[in-house]
């Protein structure tokens, strides 16, 4: 009784490792996202400064290839408008990610006392 | 094997736990994660400096550059250790790179202008983020004394049960 218990247990365990590993990923996966989001953001206002008669270039593998101003402003509230979009799913994901690390904690727990139980009416049988 | 679960969902709610009503354990937890949280600032302040220095070597290389430069001869560099000989065609305007492969020509003095105010930024970054450090570190410091006072007191604790068992063998 005890013996599978603990097999449980250490199953259990290591799901939640898992979802622990899982969640950090999303975590830095966001973090980055922010980022991306947050230069994006600082361009835009860079380009809103630009006056008519200043190039505006966009670097295309190792060559830089002049833009329009409308284009550039254009092309990065789209990209802007694609990252938040991702930022809102994955902070979905994470909420779901943290609700399911509860659940799991919550059994574990149940598991190890249940383990605890066992172990000690079997070490009163002794 | 124990779960631990985090005291707090965030740091923003760090402050209105009291702490002198965690445990031990909580409360070493609680100093581990202040700790990675004042390292992560050290790092970004690092990243920050480089930037800084970044734009402040751009700016004086710009600061260099005045209209007689035209037409003379400079060494441009191919690669990191390659260098072709070529003369400057405008010394009225540089084209500055403004994030996420954008890049936009401008005049020598926006493109000063352009600098100090990354300079600015990042400087005001820093200047938030030491501020957000000194008041972890305070947290810190906090933490570490009531862990000490608990301490304390769990060996007093000890010591007093264990004289009172030794006076119980004496009876």
């Amino acid at each position: 009784m005890a013996e599978e218990l603990q097999k449980k247990l250490q199953l259990e365990v290591e799901n939640f490792q898992a979802l622990q590993k899982q969640y950090q990923k999303t975590l830095s996966v966001r973090q980055q996202l922010g980022g991306q989001l947050f230069e994006s953001e600082t361009v835009k206002s860079e380009l809103d400064l630009v006056k008519k008669d200043q190039e505006v270039y966009k670097l295309i593998g190792p060559v830089l290839i002049k833009q329009d101003l409308e284009e550039a402003l254009q092309n990065v509230n789209k990209r802007m408008d694609y990252i938040k979009g991702e930022l809102k799913r994955i902070d979905d994901t994470i909420t779901d990610m943290e609700k399911k690390q509860d659940t799991q904690r919550d059994l574990l727990n149940k598991l190890q006392q249940q383990y605890q139980k066992a172990q000690l009416s079997a070490g009163g049988k002794n | 094997m124990s779960i631990a679960s985090k005291p707090g969902a965030g740091g923003e709610n760090m402050m209105e736990i009291d702490i002198t009503k965690l445990n031990l354990q909580q409360l070493s937890q609680l100093k581990q994660r202040l700790e990675q949280e004042l390292q992560m600032y050290q790092s970004s302040l690092q990243s920050l400096k480089v930037a800084q220095t970044r734009y402040q070597n751009s700016k004086e290389s710009i600061e260099k550059i005045t209209p007689d430069c035209k037409g003379k001869e400079i060494l441009v560099p191919l690669t990191g250790s390659i260098y072709v000989p070529g003369k400057i065609a405008d010394a009225g305007s540089v084209i500055i790179d403004i994030g996420t492969g954008y890049y936009v020509q401008k005049d020598l003095d926006s493109a000063k202008d352009y600098m100090k105010r990354r300079v600015g930024f990042v400087t005001e970054q820093m200047e938030k983020i030491q501020a957000m450090g000194q008041e972890k570190s305070m947290i810190k410091d906090a933490v570490m004394e009531v862990m000490e006072g608990k301490i304390q007191q769990e060996i007093g604790l000890q010591k007093a049960a264990l004289a009172r068992a030794a006076a119980a063998g004496k009876t």
